[in-house]
């Protein structure tokens, strides 16, 4: 992983019913600084194509959704 | 149709509507609850497209006389009383009754205890300890409201001796004007909120349906054309779910499998089984099956809110499958308010949940 995409902060909501890994990652999204990488690991289908989607239309830049293996994704989002 | 043709039957429709479910991440408690909590539309679109192709499919196929149709009657006390209960317990639950029965099949054990709580709390209210709630709502000054009652001629289409009210009847007027203003309505809302939130699907066609999550517009259309052909073959309903729970845990209880009518039964308790066994394929397919539990708080809230499906749904005669994607789309006024209150318990829990402070 280059120094750019170097997570500033890892949220793990594995285990999290819907749809608390969305609401958890805007809440953690709010508390960190523009530019801030946040790594949210995920094994919940829904939020793992929801979340992108959201950061995304908030203006988030989403850098990396990668399916690490059976229903686990790890979600690279950088903080506008 | 024999008894194992039924079973038979149920088992395959179930595991296709199942494995449906499971690629489309079809839950109307996410659809109702993001609007609210999100401001995301997505399955909200697909809630509502499978809702025009049925109630366009269901009209179609009893004007050529193939079904009749058999809307659910205006209890209006217990669908107003069990539609509320029912939206609370699916924000709770993390999962309306199909959510929540697609889920399990997912491994997601968070489900599989809501799921525990629905049968229970559906056969408490059914013939047990709470039965009596669900009849006094369904008694006295909350009596059915029915045609009769208003002097209204129950019209074309519908069942043999239904005297169930209907958004065409009230007015006398023909269903299909209300079909067309309906549909338009609803593509009028489709185009105004297309675009933007698509997930963008892509890969060869054998990843897109096996590996990927499903566009909105692809799960709408295969789950209306599923309940077409449900409400076709088995002629008195189209799909269902929670009915099937309490089939399946009241046969187990009793022992008596065909205490209630032994078609409902049979039928509905072996789509259940099916819905679980198609979402689980589908899961392991897409490298998404996978054993999970939250922690035991969110356990026990998941059980309270399946607990409170489960009395919603016998108070309110339907769960969200039975009101809002099958007893809609035949413009049962009944439905209708029983939906409506199951959207409004969904979003007032939700706020309460995850939008104040």
């Amino acid at each position: 992983m280059s120094s750019d995409t170097k997570p500033t902060e890892v949220l793990d909501v594995r285990g999290e019913v819907c749809p608390y890994p969305d609401v958890k990652t805007q809440k953690k999204v709010k508390s960190m600084k523009s530019g801030e990488i946040l790594e949210v690991l995920v094994d919940y289908p829904l939020s793992a194509e929801r979340i992108p989607r959201s950061m995304e239309k908030s203006g988030h830049e989403v850098l990396k959704v990668d399916k690490k293996g059976t229903s686990d994704w790890s979600i690279l989002i950088k903080v506008k | 149709m024999t008894d194992v043709e039924l079973m038979l039957y149920g088992l395959v429709v179930g595991a296709i509507f199942g494995f449906v479910l499971q690629r489309g991440r079809f839950c109307m408690n996410s659809a109702f609850r993001d609007i609210l909590v999100m401001k995301e539309y997505t399955l909200l679109k697909a809630v509502a497209l499978a809702i025009l192709v049925q109630m366009i499919g269901f009209h179609l196929m009893a004007t050529m006389g193939w079904i009749s149709l058999n809307p659910k009657p205006l209890l209006w006390g217990a669908m107003i009383v069990g539609g509320f209960i029912f939206g609370i317990g699916m924000v709770l639950a993390a999962g309306c009754a199909s959510g929540t029965t697609y889920r399990v099949g997912e491994g997601m054990v968070g489900s599989f205890v809501a799921l525990l709580g629905l049968m229970i709390g559906a056969v408490v209210t059914k013939v047990g300890a709470l039965a009596w709630l669900a009849a006094d709502l369904k008694s006295g000054i909350f009596k059915t409201i029915t045609t009769g009652d208003l002097g209204v001629d129950p019209g074309p289409l519908l069942k043999e001796g239904s005297t169930s009210l209907t958004l065409a009847n009230i007015f006398d007027l023909d269903p299909w004007i209300f079909v067309a203003i309906i549909a338009v309505v609803i593509l009028a809302a489709l185009v105004w909120k297309r675009g933007g939130e698509e997930t963008k699907v892509e890969g060869t066609l054998s990843e897109r349906i096996f590996k990927k999550g499903w566009n909105w517009w692809v799960t709408g259309i295969a789950i209306g054309i599923i309940g077409m052909i449900t409400f076709w073959t088995f002629k008195n309903y189209a799909l269902g779910i929670s009915g099937g729970w309490f089939g399946f845990l009241n046969a187990l209880i009793t022992g008596e499998l065909h205490r209630l009518s032994p078609e409902m039964l049979n039928w509905f308790t072996f789509l259940v089984i099916g819905v679980v066994g198609g979402a689980a394929i589908a899961a392991v397919i897409a490298g998404e099956f996978k054993l999970r539990a939250p922690d035991a708080r969110r356990l026990l809230q998941q059980f309270v809110g399946g607990l409170l499906m489960g009395i919603g749904a016998i108070i309110g005669t339907a769960c969200n499958i039975g009101h809002i994607l099958s007893g809609i789309p035949q413009l049962s006024l009944g439905s209708m308010l029983g939906g409506a209150f199951i959207i409004l318990g969904c979003w007032v829990t939700a706020y309460i949940m995850f939008m104040r402070g």
